[in-house]
């Protein structure tokens, strides 16, 4: 029998018949707490499944299941155990990992009661910031600029935190589309797809500077991105050239508006309501809005902007950026 | 699924009505509630459903970021995605689409959830009139806008290089978008001809009140069609400081909402194209008129 891979993410330790070079390696000796392995989902018993479930994603409490068509079948059951199925021979080791270590491990660990938001958070000095956003927000992009200047990555895509405030070490990887790729000079054609035919590459861990401690959680930043050639998002200031090319960040959200985008940057709210977590969801969120200042953060569209426009401002220091209005906050808090 | 759950699709070609029709809808049902003393304004009120091609909507109903499939592999989950009573956000009822019914991706399935839809309100406008509009929305040359009408392949793409906030939404040739929501039969349909719209007003929008089952009480249908009339929508655009759907380099959304500006507009050579490759769904919705080959 093959001895399975170890791995520490999300706070857990983990054992795994798969490879998983998007999370951190372990030697920790003890049990692992999360088991990942193939299993067959025609064994797997019927599920009531909640009132929340879609065709694609069936949810009861404690028992998560994903059927993703010529890809697999997923299930995590109890914050201890997630089994994958290949669709068909076709579909590779990578496929299965790209959804078993998001959105699996995502509702592994809102099983065990953890927070689990939308986002990228990276380490400096002993400190962590949390950029919030859903997909297409430019998270990765960010990353990555913030990464040749000093600071270690944490986790990307979903970030797990603590009821103690620490940011838990996770996904040890960042996502680039082709055109960020291009814009930051990456040599993309030496890059791996993050799934084969995509135009969107995986750099993994071995290519990055990753925090392997729990951080604490300094400052969260909500993002927006400011369109380029669109005064849409600019408002008062439309008129204002610097805003397409400079970062700004706004006061201190309100509690109530920082727990509104916490609730609604949830890695997946479907989730925690299908698996009945959504009181667990709602009081971590309160809890961090109480204890962490939230910022809106408007970034550049154009990437190169974006890149330029980090080198002035200092994100641990939300004053050091141009102020934006209260009122333009609260806006930027609706998603 | 109860009635309270039931949902619609607007569904048309880009440019065609399809905008003008949810305005009106939200108008006609703005006027028959309880206070309808403020006046329309555009940016806040139009939501009157999430785009079935909206990424967020379908990251929530897949559970993954679909970011991580590609376009093909996404198009035969889509019409999966979302068949439950929870489809979309609560009150948002009637939904825009301008994806054709299938896609060559979607292994012969609808590329929307047709569970718990109640039917599909498709507008089409004459091609020629199309391609003039799309020419002002995306500030493309109009032999581009022609070429994209006869294009199989055509279809609304923010972007596979960079993500975007919507999907691919395949669309293929002019005649083929027509006929895939025309004549599927899965879900009941009303087809609305944009020139019906503006020059029958009241009974095409009558029809389509008592399809979709609204008030349609003929003052109030008079009254919702005085109020987004084009010129009506014109200075609301303008005192939104500019409609939220209208892409940054087209100078306005509400341009003109004439009939018959691409044949003015458009070559000879540019109309029988059209009229050529198009020939039997512009004979069959009456857009054949005489354009000498």
């Amino acid at each position: 029998m093959i001895k399975p891979h170890r791995y520490c993410a999300l706070g857990a330790e983990i054992s795994s018949d798969l490879v998983l070079p998007e999370l951190q390696a372990s030697d920790s000796a003890c049990d692992a707490l999360v088991q990942i392995q193939q299993g067959d989902h025609g064994q797997w018993p019927s599920l009531e499944p909640s009132p929340h479930s879609t065709p694609t994603l069936r949810l009861a409490p404690q028992d998560w299941r994903l059927e993703l068509e010529g890809i697999g079948w997923f299930r995590a059951t109890g914050g201890e155990r997630l089994e994958w199925q290949r669709w068909d021979d076709s579909v590779s080791d990578r496929d299965i990992r790209t959804f078993a270590v998001t959105s699996g491990l995502g509702a592994l660990a809102i099983q065990r009661g953890a927070l689990v938001l939308h986002g990228t958070a990276l380490e400096r000095d002993g400190e962590a910031i949390l950029l919030l956003g859903h997909p297409v927000a430019g998270k990765s992009t960010l990353a990555w600029c913030l990464l040749q200047d000093g600071w270690r990555l944490l986790s990307s895509e979903l970030v797990a935190v603590s009821p103690d405030g620490l940011v838990l070490p996770g996904m040890h990887q960042l996502k680039l589309w082709h055109d960020a790729a291009v814009a930051l000079e990456l040599n993309w054609s030496q890059l791996p797809p993050v799934r084969k035919g995509l135009k969107r590459y995986a750099l993994l861990a071995q290519d990055l500077d990753c925090m392997s401690q729990p951080t604490p959680l300094r400052l969260i930043y909500a993002l927006n991105r400011a369109k380029a050639d669109s005064g849409q998002e600019d408002d008062a200031e439309a008129e204002d050239e610097s805003e397409k090319i400079s970062l700004k960040a706004s006061d201190d959200f309100s509690q109530t508006t920082a727990l509104m985008r916490l609730r609604n940057q949830a890695f997946h709210a479907r989730m925690y309501r299908g698996m009945d977590a959504e009181a667990q969801l709602f009081m971590q969120a309160a809890a961090l809005a109480r204890t962490v200042p939230m910022h809106a953060l408007i970034v550049p569209d154009e990437i190169k902007a974006m890149a330029e426009s980090l080198k002035k401002v200092d994100l641990m220091q939300p004053e050091s950026m141009q102020q934006r209005t209260e009122a333009t906050a609260e806006d930027a808090s609706n998603d | 699924m109860t009635e309270e759950h039931s949902y619609w699709y607007l569904a048309s070609y880009p440019k065609s009505g399809n905008t003008w029709c949810r305005v009106f809808i939200t108008e006609l049902m703005r006027l028959a509630g309880d206070n309808p003393g403020e006046e329309l304004n555009l940016n806040q009120d139009i939501e009157t459903g999430a785009i079935a091609s909206s990424r967020l909507w379908l990251d929530d109903q897949l559970g993954i970021n679909s970011c991580d499939l590609s376009f093909s592999e996404l198009d035969p989950l889509r019409g999966g995605a979302g068949a439950s009573a929870w489809l979309f956000a609560e009150g948002e009822r009637f939904h825009k689409v301008h994806d054709a019914f299938k896609s060559p991706d979607s292994h012969g399935r609808p590329v929307v959830s047709t569970t718990g839809c109640s039917g599909v309100v498709y507008i089409l406008r004459h091609p020629e009139d199309v391609a003039v509009s799309l020419s002002h929305f995306y500030s493309w040359p109009l032999d581009r806008c022609v070429a994209s009408l006869l294009d199989p392949n055509a279809a609304l793409v923010q972007g596979e290089r960079f993500g975007g906030r919507q999907v691919r939404q395949y669309m293929g040739r002019w005649d083929q978008h027509v006929s895939s929501w025309c004549d599927q039969n899965q879900l009941p349909v009303l087809i609305m001809r944009y020139e019906d719209m503006l020059a029958k007003g009241l009974e095409t929008f009558t029809k389509l009140a008592i399809f979709l089952g609204l008030p349609n009480d003929e003052n109030l249908i008079l009254q919702a069609l005085e109020n987004t009339s084009i010129d009506r929508l014109k200075k609301l655009e303008d005192d939104v400081g500019g409609f939220a759907e209208k892409p940054a380099k087209c100078e306005r959304f509400f341009r003109s909402g004439r009939t018959g500006e691409g044949a003015e507009r458009l070559t000879l050579d540019q109309r029988i194209r059209l009229a050529k490759g198009l020939s039997d769904a512009m004979t069959r919705f009456d857009y054949g008129e005489d354009v000498d080959a």
